[in-house]
């Protein structure tokens, strides 16, 4: 009997190291690790979408390089009209604890300025349900990350990952992941308020390899407690780009497109 | 109508009932259990928005506000410290006040409070958003007086946010959304106003935010305070109502049964109507409610001592319970019934009205009317029958009621020599009160329909007159013609012209609109220059302006200006209320708002215009509810008398006290709210019923000797103990309202008091006195 009981304990065991050989933290440090190339250039349509299905639409083209664990980001609106030329630099930085600087340029008016601090704990980008964090800025050890089970999304493998911030203070209690075992991109990320219901919901469409880099084409963030929505779609996307670091000051940012 | 052929039908239901008493038991045991199983189903609304029918314009136009700006309703928190806020203990309480709203209040969307705020400042290269109390508090004087500095630092926001005196300060938490009704009813939830509500008053009135003396204001706190208090209010009165109507029970009937039996049977009476209000899934709100509580349990009574007066007659009589039990049922039972009918007519009348809870009202009573005369006429049998017979030691003549018979007969003989006195004084008392009737004035505010004597109204009323608080708030909405339009700072222009014209009202405390944000950001993209302190000249310059503000992190924008940049919202809030100023004002505000976007659609929307619109609803509501249940009665009179000028002369002693209510209202000021608009239709669908009993009694008494005299004399004799004691007993249940400390309570309590003892003295004095002068039933054939 005791053999039985242990043989069973073995297998178990076995079986369990080898649906999950990794614990959380490093399957979401797979993704942080994704690689994407030093630089990136892309169009972005962002749309917001109100419950009464109002919508408010903004285009830009966006340039990033990589420079060591930062991340510089120069965008320019293209649509509408009268915010066609304004120019937004963000230098994001790694460091926990650490603010991103932030530039926008206002053609209209001629003058950049510089937007530093923050306004409260829902940081969110330019009105959209997205976080700055939810951009991919966050660093992995601001969470702990558990993992839970093994799911499949549309055909796809995935790791489910629980995150929950070590920092109280942040507009989710926690958030749970589903990461693509093929290729570590996520595909789908809840978010839970303090109260512990459902927030926000995250979903990544069009996945796909450019130049070798595997690429997410499409976003949606709905909050379910608003029914607000925002689409983000990223097209014309090339990597490792010929970009001089000088495009990512602010004299550039004055200059336009 | 053969009243005789009516009443075997009756006697032989009343013989099954008593030959069956086991078999009827348990039918009525098992309905009684079904019932209370609807009870769990039973649920108040609280929200003002459900007072509006599903199509009704304004609700509509409240619903399109909603989706373009999100919920209107927010929770706002007067925090006060009488040593002043800026100490390093006091702020952190205020930061954590603050959070737990934030992150505790299941619908909070953002709040704006000292510690957590969208401020902006302008630096030399650019702008930094900042809080105005650090992360880290200090503790020395330079570090709080540098706080203190920076919260006066811009007056257009220190004015929202600290009291000149630094002792005040407003938190304010804009809410999400609701879900739908049918969302959260299919999840089994709480109704989200009702929730946010009692989850403000768990998190402000905690012990460790006793230091700040929290305040709180907003329409989910008032709207579930009031339901809290009404429950509670509803209670102690029915508690009263139930002691008052022992009391007058057990002096009429001086008998334990006489006072069991009724206060069972409208319990079972209230519990069906209930249960099966809750099973329907009908409409139910807490005022409202309380009157069909009432209602339907003064009328038990009131029907009951028919039932039992007759029962105590024939047990005197023939000394055979089960006999005098089938013999009550058979004689009264009919009257009872169209006693009830006419009560259920005059509340359906209430459909009448654009108004939910009137019309539920109207439909709740109903029910409770019908589920009150099942119960009478199922349970008052059986229980009456049980038991040995009685003893023949009493005699008719020297009992109370032969004692009472007397002194009504010459109280009839009194009248009678008097009736045109009684005329001539009642006219000038009916034309008295005429002229009162024009001064009724509807009001929907906290302060006149409930008073500064309940607590949360106290305190809230309190709130309003600091500095900070506010009262109510409405909204000017401008729908211009294209996409973009918004940002035209000629548009941007205007509005701030509506702003200025707006301060200067009498009742404006202060305003909101996209033009702080817009010239705030102006002025800190110039080194907080106030200077530039003003809209920007062109299209480009205010929309670059307003992505600056988003990508600094700002999201106040969209609560003032749609997505298409179409549409322009002006909040409005005020600090006292006054019904017809109010409406002045939002009038005025709207037609200058006309004049100066000429191709724009304006409207005016929020609480304040909802009350309005409510008023007229409720003064045109009542005005065709009384007119129809009027015409209904007159028509159930003349069919029951058979004669149309019957009928009509019967209309006169009940006309009289709906002119007598009314008089009363606009000579004591009383204003018309959702309670007091029910007494009238509730009063003649009361008052009738002594008429019917009093005009029958005396139609059959004349036709008997053709004799004025003798018809009202010996009409007394038979129907006055229980004309007068069935009104004093529903008197006695609706007095405990007069107590109330909320005061539409406790004019609904006096008015129907008034109104129902005026009723009788009407049928006492009037009716008999019309007999005689208008020889109503003919030419008398023996002259006194």
């Amino acid at each position: 009997m005791k053999k039985i009981l242990l043989a069973i304990a073995v297998l178990m065991a076995a079986y369990s190291v080898d649906a999950q050989s990794l614990s959380g933290r490093d399957i979401i440090k797979k993704v942080k690790d994704n690689p994407d190339g030093d630089t990136r250039y892309s169009k972005l349509d962002l749309v917001l979408e109100k419950s009464n299905g109002s919508k408010r639409e903004r285009k830009v083209e966006s340039w990033a390089m990589d420079i060591g664990e930062d991340t510089k980001t120069m965008m320019f609106f293209t649509y509408p009209g009268d915010v066609k030329g304004t120019g937004f630099l963000t230098w994001n930085y790694d460091e926990i604890g650490k603010d991103d600087d932030k530039w926008l340029y206002m053609p209209a008016l001629k003058k950049t300025r510089r937007i530093s601090g923050s306004s409260s704990k829902t940081d969110y980008f330019m009105g959209t349900d997205f976080t700055y964090d939810d951009m991919g800025d966050r660093n992995i050890d601001e969470d702990d990350h558990k993992f839970l089970i093994m799911e499949t999304i549309d055909g796809k493998e995935c790791y489910v990952v629980e995150s929950v911030p070590k920092d109280k203070r942040e507009i989710y209690s926690k958030r749970i992941s589903w990461i693509r075992k093929d290729c570590f991109m996520g595909v789908k990320v809840e978010y839970y308020d303090k109260l512990g219901k459902l927030h926000r919901v995250l979903n990544i469409s069009d996945i796909k390899q450019v130049q070798g880099f595997w690429t997410r084409g499409k976003m949606v963030m709905e909050n379910v407690q608003t029914k607000h929505k925002t689409v983000l779609t990223f097209s014309d996307i090339k990597y490792n780009l010929k970009i001089d670091a000088d495009l990512f000051t602010v004299s550039k940012l004055e200059k336009g497109l | 109508m053969n009243i005789e052929k009516i009443n075997s039908k009756f006697r032989l239901f009343g013989q099954f009932v008593v030959n069956h008493r086991l078999m009827v038991l348990i039918i009525f045991a098992a309905l009684l259990v079904f019932s209370v199983a609807g009870l769990k189903r039973i649920y108040f609304e609280t929200s003002f928005d459900t007072y509006f029918v599903k199509d009704d314009p304004m609700l509509l136009k409240t619903d399109e506000f909603k989706s373009i700006f999100g919920n209107d309703y927010y929770v706002a928190v007067l925090v006060e410290n009488k040593d002043g806020l800026f100490n390093k203990p006091t702020l952190e309480l205020v930061r954590e006040l603050s959070n737990e709203l934030m992150d505790s209040l299941a619908y909070s969307e953002k709040i704006t409070s000292l510690t957590d705020l969208e401020f902006m400042v302008g630096t030399d290269e650019g702008m930094e958003l900042q809080q105005i109390v650090p992360e880290e508090i200090p503790d020395t004087k330079e570090g709080l007086d540098s706080i203190r500095a920076k919260a006066y630092s811009k007056e257009y926001v220190s004015k929202k946010l600290v009291s000149k005196d630094g002792t005040m300060s407003w938190i304010l938490v804009k809410l999400r959304p609701y879900p739908a009704d049918s969302v959260w009813r299919a999840e089994g939830l709480e109704a989200p106003e009702n929730q946010t509500g009692r989850e403000a008053i768990n998190i402000c009135f905690k012990d460790k935010y006793k230091p700040l003396n929290p305040k709180i204001a907003g329409m989910p706190y008032m709207n579930y305070a009031k339901a809290q208090y009404i429950k509670q209010e509803m209670s102690r009165l029915m508690m009263i109502a139930i002691i008052v109507a022992l009391i007058v029970m057990a002096l009429v009937t001086r008998s334990l049964r006489g006072v069991v039996i009724p206060i069972l049977t409208s319990i079972f009476a209230l519990i069906i109507a209930m249960g099966i209000i809750g099973w329907l899934g009908l409409y139910l709100d807490m005022s409202t409610t309380m009157i069909t509580v009432m209602l339907a349990f003064a009328v038990a009574i009131a029907y009951n001592i028919h039932v039992y007066s007759f029962f105590r007659a024939q047990l005197l009589k023939l000394h055979d319970r089960k006999q005098a039990a089938i013999d009550a049922i058979a004689e009264t039972a009919w009257p009872v019934i169209f006693s009830g009918i006419t009560t259920i007519a005059a509340m359906m009348t209430f459909l009448a009205m654009n108004i939910v809870p009137m019309k539920a009202m109207g439909i709740n009573s109903a029910l409770a009317i019908t589920s009150v005369l099942v119960s009478i006429l199922v349970i008052s049998p059986v229980l009456l029958s049980l038991g040995h017979r009685t003893a023949a030691d009493k005699e008719f003549n020297t009992s109370f009621e032969g004692r009472s018979a007397n002194f009504f007969e010459r109280f009839g003989e009194f009248v009678l020599s008097h009736s045109k006195k009684i005329i001539v004084i009642s006219s000038i008392v009916t034309v008295f009160c005429a002229v009162g009737v024009s001064w009724i004035e509807p009001a929907f505010d906290v302060e006149r329909s409930m008073g500064r004597k309940v607590e949360y109204v106290r305190n809230f009323l309190e709130l309003c007159d600091t500095e900070l608080g506010t009262m109510y708030s409405y909204d000017l909405m401008v729908v211009l013609p294209d996409e973009g339009d918004a940002k035209n700072p000629e548009n941007l222009i205007k509005l701030e012209t509506l702003e200025h014209e707006v301060e200067n009202y009498p009742l404006t405390k202060r305003h909101s609109s996209v033009l702080d944000i817009i010239k705030d950001m102006n002025c800190t993209l110039n080194s907080n220059d106030t200077a530039f302190y003003h809209v920007p000249n062109n299209n480009e310059a205010v929309a670059q302006l307003l992505l600056l503000y988003e990508n600094a992190g700002g999201s106040e924008s969209e609560y003032w200006m749609d997505y298409e940049y179409r549409r322009l919202r002006l909040q409005i809030e005020i600090s006292n209320y006054n019904s017809n100023e109010i409406e002045i004002e939002m009038n005025r505000l709207q037609d200058r708002a006309k004049e100066l976007f000429p191709n724009a659609a304006v409207s005016v929307v929020g609480n304040l215009p909802q009350f309005t619109v409510m008023q007229q609803y409720l003064t045109r509501g009542q005005m065709m509810s009384m007119i129809l249940s009027a015409l209904i009665i007159g028509v159930l009179l003349m069919i029951v008398f058979g004669n149309i000028r019957l009928g009509l002369i019967g209309m006169i002693p009940n006309l009289a006290p709906a002119v007598f209510v009314g008089g009363l209202m606009g000579w004591l000021g009383y204003p018309l709210d959702m309670m007091t608009a029910c007494i009238i239709p509730m009063i003649l669908g009361l008052a009738v019923d002594d008429t019917i009993h009093f005009v029958n009694h005396a139609h059959l008494e004349f036709s008997r000797q053709r004799n004025y005299t003798h018809c009202v004399k010996a009409t007394f004799r038979v129907a006055g103990l229980a004309i007068v004691m069935t009104t004093v007993i529903i008197c006695a249940t609706f007095l405990g309202f007069s107590i109330s400390d909320a005061i539409q309570f406790a004019h609904f309590g006096t008015l129907a008091v008034s109104g129902l003892l005026s009723a009788l003295l009407a049928d006492l004095f009037i009716t008999p006195s019309l007999f005689k002068l208008l020889k109503v039933f003919g030419k008398e054939e023996v002259e006194n």
